[in-house]
């Protein structure tokens, strides 16, 4: 039986358990369009599409201490369902999931998920990337997830979150997550993530915290792996993240560190890297919002994990400028300047995005 | 001395009669399960984060059947503008599927939906509370 029909029925079957409670729902739409001019472009490889619209949504079915929750994004490239988790809500700060969910130690991601219009930049962090668009990290997981949150020194809180559940496989086309409308019979492990962080209070996005992964990721069908006979990558990842909000300013920062282990049945090689990020954003009069970005790396030219994914970005300077013209819709361009592993290339971006609830 | 009451009585008669005090209270159904509810759980509520009494979900019900009573839950329930909190009811729906409080533009369809549901918390002036006898009154959340 398929996951997702696994879920379906276990929905229908938790309700029953939250008889007296109502059905409620949720539906969220977050178009959005984005055409891309590259230039200066001295790179074999830049981006992997140059215009997108898509339309993600999201959709929620609650009864009871029980939620059923969907994420599923069309494309005029893709059609895929990013989330879809079954809830449990155990306590009012604790929630257990089981599904398809997006792993809690991308701190972008995790705040962000696919909603283009709730992030301020158009692009991402390319260590926060999708698989799908030439991402270095694991980012969707099939398996088990509880986020917790407790009051600690008073007025602080605890927010926590560990998962685990079927990593990403590596294949010619970079990692490829398990897929729940078309399962493969791949053989996908399981990973497992951590994520920790205090904020000075229950309502504020500030706070920093520490973030713990370890998968292995198996190899199907590479042409040219960088070690001959690659069979699977062990990959484990420790990193810290910061984020300040105020009324007008807004600090985010990520690094992480991997150590990588590339195996062969007869050898192994080991390696280490490191990436992150900072960003800054300032609220401007006439609903303006200017951005900053600097992404960057360490040790990335010599790590041979990171030949398997051509797009990686080593160095990349961002600016841009967000306006919200009408209530949740809004218009961002971006300007960015690129270096790969194999070259360096510069992109302008126009976005627009909005929300429907 | 005559003169002096007359003034005196033509003021008072000039002055604008003061209205009668304005309380908005949290109320629910009178049967409910809910017995108190702070400040910080209140607004959690409408801020759609999960609030649960004995193992069920609250489930808040916006009153915005006039707009002073919409400023007053922006200022006093969730403490923040009309476009952050529009930010974070789309966050939490976002990221955790959160669902945004049910919004009444008339108090009578407002009161039947809160009759209806043991779990269902809402707000609104207590003079419209009257003396309900199905809706209890668990505080008073801002009076002039």
């Amino acid at each position: 039986m398929r996951i997702s029909s696994l879920l379906l029925a276990l929905t229908l079957l938790c309700s029953a358990l939250a008889r007296g409670d109502p059905w409620q729902g949720e539906l969220l739409l977050m178009p959005s369009a984005q055409a891309v001019g590259t230039f200066n472009r001295q790179a074999p490889v830049t981006e992997i599409v140059d215009e997108v619209v898509q339309l993600d949504t999201l959709f929620s079915v609650q009864r009871g201490p029980f939620r059923l929750f969907g994420e599923y994004l069309l494309s005029d490239h893709e059609g895929d369902l990013e989330r879809f988790q079954l809830g449990w809500q155990a306590s009012q700060d604790t929630v257990v999931w089981i599904g398809r969910y997006h792993q809690p130690t991308s701190v972008w991601n995790h705040d962000h998920h696919h909603g283009q219009y709730l992030q301020t930049s158009v692009s991402r962090p390319f260590l926060d990337e999708w698989e799908d668009l030439g991402g270095i990290l694991p980012q969707h997981f099939t398996g088990m997830l509880i986020e917790s949150g407790h009051k600690v020194f008073g007025s602080w809180r605890l927010r926590a979150a560990i998962a685990g559940g079927l990593a990403p496989i590596i294949t010619t086309k970079g990692l490829e997550p398990f897929d729940l409308l078309h399962p493969d019979h791949e053989h996908h492990q399981v990973g497992f993530q951590a994520r920790a962080s205090l904020h000075p209070g229950e309502f504020t996005e500030t706070g920093f915290g520490l973030v713990a992964a370890t998968d292995e990721l198996p190899t199907i069908g590479l042409a040219a792996p960088p070690l001959p006979g690659l069979d699977h990558v062990d990959l484990k990842l420790i990193g810290a993240f910061g984020i300040y909000a105020a009324d007008e300013w807004k600090f985010l920062a990520t690094w992480y560190h991997a150590q990588t282990e590339l195996n062969s049945p007869v050898a192994s090689v080991s390696g280490s890297f490191g990436v992150g990020y900072v960003e800054a954003e300032r609220r401007l009069p006439h609903d303006l919002t200017g951005f900053l970005r600097w992404e960057g790396s360490a040790d990335a030219g010599h790590n041979d994990y990171l030949k398997l994914f051509p797009l990686f970005v080593r160095q990349r300077n961002v600016i841009g400028l967000r306006w919200d013209f009408v209530r949740r819709q809004a218009v961002t361009l971006q300007l960015s300047d690129t270096n790969t592993l194999d070259g360096h290339f510069s992109d302008i971006r126009l976005q627009w995005s909005a929300a429907f609830l | 001395m005559r003169r002096l009451l007359t003034i005196i009585l033509l003021l008072c008669l000039a002055a604008p009669a003061r209205p009668a005090s304005q309380a908005v209270v949290l109320v629910v159904r009178a049967d409910s399960p809910v017995q108190e509810l702070d400040s910080v759980a209140v607004r959690k509520l409408f801020l759609g984060l999960p609030v649960l009494v004995n193992g069920s979900p609250l489930r808040p019900l916006r009153n915005r059947s006039d707009a002073l009573l919409d400023e007053i839950f922006l200022q006093q329930i969730v403490a923040m503008s009309q476009s952050n909190y529009d930010r974070q009811i789309l966050i939490g729906v976002n990221r955790q599927g959160w669902l945004r409080p049910t919004e009444y533009d008339r108090a009578s369809d407002l009161i039947a939906a809160l009759k209806a549901d043991p779990n269902a918390v809402s707000f609104m002036w207590q003079r419209d509370v009257g003396h309900n006898p199905q809706i209890r009154v668990i505080r008073v959340l801002w009076s002039d």
